[in-house]
């Protein structure tokens, strides 16, 4: 079995080196956060929880959406290409899959500034799915003129007869669709389904607050998603293999995300037009990446390239080798300035012999010598990527992990089973290597899914599963391939759930160095559960799930928030005391309480109504009641009483014979005041 | 009366002069295309006298809108390659701006190795500014501010204050930004707690303001910031050629200015691996004078044209005028049409029968019958000292209050004067309460400089502007026992130019209920000959939206808006 795996090991890094190749983000990069519309926001690749055989993909843009933030709210953009890019097979080169989203907008009552009145919605989306199978050379639409749900801008606008008169969950629910070649889509408005810390985070590392409590700077947000549900075998390499067993490297794919505009805007009075070839302005694969591991000056740069070219750039390289993180875990360097991670301590001296500080050598003595021989680290299998030169310290675990995975190949197993040697074979716990160099995130589809309802389900991942394979029998008892709960989590794919900012952090911290025997510089020798490991492995950033639980079922992310709601803004303060009371008594001897109180209360059956309705009304004492019934022009129709009437329940029909389909009123006035019915007529 | 006399005689010429050229806000997020382009939006603009400097007024205006605390790591900052421009009207004989300075921003990053925005007292996107003046229309431009510093986001007391930040305070960062140009001039350009304040969430699902049904209110701008530029400029600078250098009274029409702010964008962007090449002509992208004109007045459909224009052109453009005749949210304040579809607005009723006489409702002919009468000669109302633009047609209800209010501010000459002395008659003299007329016919924010200040402590201290005063003018005395024009607290407030604390939402929707035409004696509906102050006028005055003030305190000098809430601090 091991020489299998070698001989196709072997074989792809030889394709990938003669092919020569080498995050969550809201407003990650100086120029994209100026252009929301085509802003990446975040990716998950996950396999459906209810639907096994398929897989869900999620790419999320426009950030930071104010639930509140009318009266043009926040949309997919038109003139924009939105992506979803998958490769699985590293063999070939660039995309094997590619799915792709174009928006249209329509305003169906220009005459409002209103986003949704008597029905019409403005700013409307409609859409286009289109897919390759080969690459991007030739695209198949496969939905057409797909809606997007509104805005949920609050109860008037969604529910109350003026408005659309359904629940949001309806209104959205209702926007699933079905491709031709069998996928279904969501695309449209969600609560963001990412959490962190933003405030804490990007004040130079306040993670967790040292001072004051955490807060979740997505809460309260929403984003614009689109959600794909694919079968298994649609993104499966091909020709199919047969199948290897949950780790099988046939079913690993990378998945990315990306916005593309037209290379030349021009503004007129008060329009844009768009012309010329397509240009990517913003990715996204793994969570962070340009956040926080590329550094200002290189992130426009990042946003624009593909996976695919980053195995050419030696400079990007550099920042996963000697991430800025890295520096802040280090008290030889800028450990003790960022005081938010004190827990998390990189080796300098692991097994008293490997140094994976910044600048320091990592495992690169290791090089060339017969300790590496026949493991991944070795330059005949593997080539020189992992062990690339000196002062590169975390080429094997960073840059791994976000460049090519992690094989399930020596020294990348669990320690369970290595005798205290990190480069044996040990315990298989990952495989989602797919060697093209490009930041993805790669998903082996052959992983069960951890029910989410599973006590053992943990928003830790691939780090739960590796301590579980550590330290929990049966994993821990042998180095059988078993599925360990919470294989299926990030690095491995992304899951909704899951906290990459933790993961990221602990991964910086040299996690996965320890998870595979390179434990922390206080082991000593005896158990590897030392101080330092707890210390990482409890490091919490304070925000650790989502605002909203997520939904059991497609499309998984959670109703986004509304406006009317309680993240529309601070409550205001109690109102000023009442300017005018004293001046206006003083003058006015006769000002009357009106109290407005409603003397009559009516409601109608059926509404909506397809030829005739009842409106019903309850008399509570004796009052003058006119009951009249308008158009949406304010046309009055029809007086259908104009009378003196006792206290009592009425009955009134009225006819929608003749009328054209649509809303009228019924304004009803007693002494007590005015009210208003709105009868909906729906023609068949 | 030789007050009459003598105002007429000032209106003439600058009525044909508007004419014979040819002629005739707050908005975050307002018109779908520069929605998606926020470091060019404008979010407001307010002009006013500075309360501890009164021979200055205080020009600002805001850009960015609902701007994250903890926005990061790219924080908001002013964009390049945008011109951000200040315009300023003093004459409308003469065309155009009369003066408008012009900023222009670059940015730099002093550590580009660093993800953090700010770290071991460097700055990144660390942004500076050139500032530059005409005071001849564009004809020529003088540099008056050359590398002003823009305060860095307020990102959180590591970044602002400890060693391994900037090692300060965030108040020493934003005082040691205010610079004063060459030419007099004090200037703030930098990030601030955005002073404008509005439950967005209410307001947009349908007007639902105040929330119905017990729901509380929400600033939906509370704890957001926004980028100011704020410009303090001796009222001399402002003043129109050939005023007097002394108001000749406290509503003198010659030092009345209009204000507007704008941004413009090249007209071509094209895209490169990760690098935007701007080239080409300005465009401007956004505008904004008066308070969310292009908010709630103007209709989806054009709002983007609206901002590509300048207010000079508006007078051309006969539809936009159609917003103003009978607005949209008139339809929502009207028991005939959709009154009963927006409960919120319940006390808002716009008057249908005013005097038993005169219908303000929507496409209904207002006080269009009046129109060439005895009863409007020698009025602002007669054609043949004001033309035709207040009174241009049958079924333009709104042609002698809002569209006014918007495009060529309010004379102090009747019928725009209080009821107070008018014995019943609004079309006859009464108690003069606002001249901030600058007849160019385009949306500005119009300031009568020789009005005096209210200090912001006194007791009479409203945030209902205008409204105050003309209340008081009405109800109080002594301001209601005589015609003498007199200073009344609060003329000084919306819409005669624009207060930091003025309550500009519920003003304009009490305007849109007819509360001006009210306060000139077009009293309300319920009117019963005697008392004016009748339940319908009582329900507008009382009118809340529920939000009246600003989530924070502003400040008592320049630039007087609040320090940016940190990243750190709020929620």
């Amino acid at each position: 079995m091991k020489s299998i795996i070698k001989n196709s090991l072997a074989v792809l890094f030889a394709l990938f080196s003669l092919i020569q190749a080498s995050a969550s983000s809201h407003r990650e990069a100086p120029l994209i956060a100026d252009d929301p519309l085509a802003d990446n926001v975040d990716v998950y690749a996950f396999r459906s929880p209810d639907r096994p055989n398929t897989i869900t993909l999620i790419a999320t843009y426009v950030p930071l959406q104010l639930p509140q933030g009318g009266p043009n709210y926040y949309s997919f953009g038109e003139n924009i290409r939105y992506e979803i890019h998958v490769d699985n097979d590293p063999s070939r080169p660039g995309d094997e899959i590619i799915y792709r989203v174009e928006f249209k907008m329509i305003n169906e009552d220009p005459s409002t500034f209103f986003n949704i009145r008597l029905g019409k919605r403005n700013q409307k989306l409609v859409y286009n799915l289109y897919r390759s199978y080969n690459g991007g050379a030739s695209f198949g639409l496969i939905l057409a003129n797909a809606p997007v749900a509104p805005t949920n801008i609050g109860k008037r606008s969604i529910e109350s007869p003026i408005g659309l008169n359904k629940p949001y969950d309806q209104v959205s629910n209702q926007t699933i669709s079905n491709s031709s070649t069998g996928e279904r889509v969501f695309c449209g408005p969600v609560d963001d389904p990412f959490f962190v810390d933003l405030g804490g985070a990007f004040d130079l590392g306040d993670l967790p607050r040292q001072n004051g409590q955490a807060k979740d700077g997505l809460a309260c947000k929403n984003t614009s998603a689109i959600v794909l549900q694919i079968p298994i075998n649609y993104l499966r390499k091909r020709p199919f293999s047969t199948y290897r067993g949950i780790l099988d490297p046939n079913y690993v794919i990378g998945v990315w995300a990306s916005a593309s505009r037209k290379k030349v805007r021009t503004l007129g009075t008060g329009t844009e037009t768009h012309s010329g070839d397509w240009v990517q302005v913003s990715r996204l694969g793994m969570p962070l990446t340009n956040e926080v591991v590329i550094p200002v000056g290189f992130k426009d740069y990042w946003n624009s390239i593909t996976p695919y070219q980053e195995l050419a750039d030696q400079t990007l390289d550099g920042f996963f080798y000697n991430p800025e993180l890295a520096l802040y875990m280090d008290d030889a360097l800028f450990g003790a300035a960022v005081p938010g991670f004190s827990k998390l301590r990189i080796q300098r001296n692991s097994l008293g012999a490997f140094d994976f500080g910044n600048g320091k050598n990592g495992l690169f003595a290791l090089k060339g010598t017969a300790a590496v021989a026949g493991t991944a680290l070795d330059d005949a299998i593997f080539g020189t990527l992992l062990l690339p030169g000196p002062g590169k310290p975390r080429s094997v675990d960073l840059w791994p992990i976000f460049h090519t995975g992690v094989p399930n190949f020596p020294p990348y197993q669990l320690a369970t089973g290595k005798n205290g040697n990190p480069l044996a074979p040990g315990k298989p716990f990952i495989n989602n290597f797919l060697p093209n160099g490009g930041d993805m995130l790669r998903l082996n589809m052959a992983v069960p899914a951890t029910p989410r309802n599973s006590p053992d389900f943990s928003p830790l991942g691939i780090i739960n599963a590796a301590v579980r394979g550590l330290t929990q029998a049966p994993y821990n008892t042998n180095t059988n391939i078993q599925f360990i709960p919470n294989m299926d989590g990030f690095p491995n794919g992304r899951r909704l759930e899951d906290d990459v900012t933790r993961i990221e952090l602990q991964a910086v911290a040299g996690v996965t160095l320890a998870a595979i025997g390179l434990w922390y510089d206080d082991f000593n020798g005896s158990t590897p559960l030392t101080q330092d490991l707890l210390d990482v492995l409890t490091y919490t950033t304070g925000v650790e799930s989502n605002d909203k639980p997520f939904r059991s079922t497609f499309p998984y992310v959670a109703l986004p928030h509304a406006g009317d709601g309680d993240c529309g803004g601070p409550v205001a303060a109690a109102n000023r005391a009442e300017e005018y009371g004293t001046s206006l008594i003083g003058v006015s001897s006769n000002v009357v309480a009106n109290t407005n109180a409603p003397n009559v209360v009516a409601d109608n059956y059926p509404n909506p109504f397809s030829s005739n309705t009842t409106i019903r009304y309850k008399v509570e004492k004796t009052t003058d009641v006119n009951i009249s019934v308008f158009d949406r022009a304010g046309k009055l129709l029809n007086t259908l009483v104009n009378e003196t009437q006792d206290s009592g329940t009425y009955d009134l029909r009225f006819e929608g014979q003749g009328l054209p389909a649509g809303l009228y009123f019924a304004r009803i006035t007693t002494d007590g005041g005015k009210s208003v019915q709105v009868l909906k007529l729906s023609k068949q | 009366m030789n007050f009459k006399t003598f105002s007429f005689k000032l209106l003439m010429p600058i009525l044909f002069a508007a004419m014979a050229l040819g002629a005739r806000a707050s908005s975050h997020r307002e018109a779908p295309l520069i929605a998606n382009d926020p470091l060019a939006d404008n979010t407001d603009v307010y002009a006013f006298r500075s309360p501890d400097n009164p021979n200055t007024v205080t020009l600002i205006a805001c850009y960015i809108p609902t701007e994250l605390p903890f926005g990061g790591p790219n924080f908001n900052t002013f964009g390049e390659n945008i011109r951000y421009e200040v315009h300023v009207d003093n004459n409308a004989a003469l065309a155009g701006d009369e003066i408008i300075y012009r900023f222009t921003f670059s940015r730099t990053n002093q550590d580009p190795t660093t993800f953090f925005s700010i770290r071991l007292g460097q700055i990144n996107a660390k942004t500076t500014y050139k500032c530059e003046r005409t005071v001849n229309g564009g004809a020529s431009w003088q540099t008056i501010i050359e590398n002003g510093v823009v305060p860095p986001p307020n990102i959180g007391t590591r970044s602002i204050e400890s060693g391994v930040g900037l090692g300060t305070t965030y108040n020493a960062l934003m005082m040691s930004a205010i610079t004063t140009s060459i030419t007099g001039e004090k200037v703030f350009c930098g990030p601030v707690d955005d002073p404008f304040f509005v439950d967005l969430g209410g307001v947009f699902d349908l007007g639902n303001l105040p929330r119905q049904g017990g729901a509380q209110p929400r600033d939906g701008i509370g704890m957001f910031n926004c980028h100011a530029i704020a410009i303090q400029v001796p009222i001399s600078t402002l003043l129109k050629t050939g005023a007097p250098s002394a108001p000749t009274s406290i509503l003198d029409g010659d030092y009345v200015i209009g204000v507007w702010a704008s941004a413009s964008r090249r007209t071509t962007r094209t895209l490169q691996n990760g690098v935007y090449n701007e080239t080409g002509n300005w465009v401007q992208v956004s505008r904004l004078g008066m308070p969310l004109t292009n908010e709630v007045v103007i209709p989806i459909g054009y709002k983007d044209y609206w901002n590509a224009i300048t207010p000079y052109q508006e007078l051309a453009d006969q539809l936009l005028d159609g917003f103003f005749y009978n607005p949209e949210l008139a339809l929502y304040m009207d028991d005939a049409i959709f009154g009963g579809a927006v409960p919120a607005f319940g006390p808002l009723r716009i008057q249908r029968n005013s005097l038993g006489a005169f219908d303000f409702g929507y496409e209904k002919n207002g006080l269009y019958s009046l129109k060439g009468t005895a009863a409007v000669a020698g009025t602002a109302l007669d054609d043949a000292i004001f033309g035709t633009l207040l009174l241009p047609g049958p079924g333009k209800a709104r042609s002698v209050d809002l569209w006014p209010i918007f495009h060529t501010g309010v004379p102090n000459f009747p019928p725009y004067q209080l009821a107070t002395g008018k014995n019943g008659n609004p079309l006859a003299v009464g108690k003069p309460f606002i001249n901030n007329f600058l007849p160019n016919g385009g949306d500005m924010l119009r300031l009568n400089m020789a009005t005096p200040i209210t200090p912001r402590n006194d007791p009479a201290f409203s945030s209902e502007g205008i409204i105050a005063a003309a209340v008081a003018g009405l109800t109080q005395a002594p301001y209601n026992t005589s015609t003498a024009l007199e200073f009344i607290p609060n003329m000084d407030g919306f819409p005669n130019g624009r207060r930091l604390e003025d309550d500009v939402t519920r003003i304009e929707l009490q305007a849109v209920a007819g509360v001006a035409l009210a306060a000139i004696g077009l009293w309300y509906d319920d009117f019963n000959g005697t008392n004016p102050v009748s339940q319908d006028l009582i329900d507008v005055l009382t009118y809340n939206t529920g939000v009246d003030k600003n989530d924070k305190v502003f400040q008592a000098s320049f630039p007087y808006m609040a320090a940016p809430w940190s990243g750190t601090e709020s929620n």
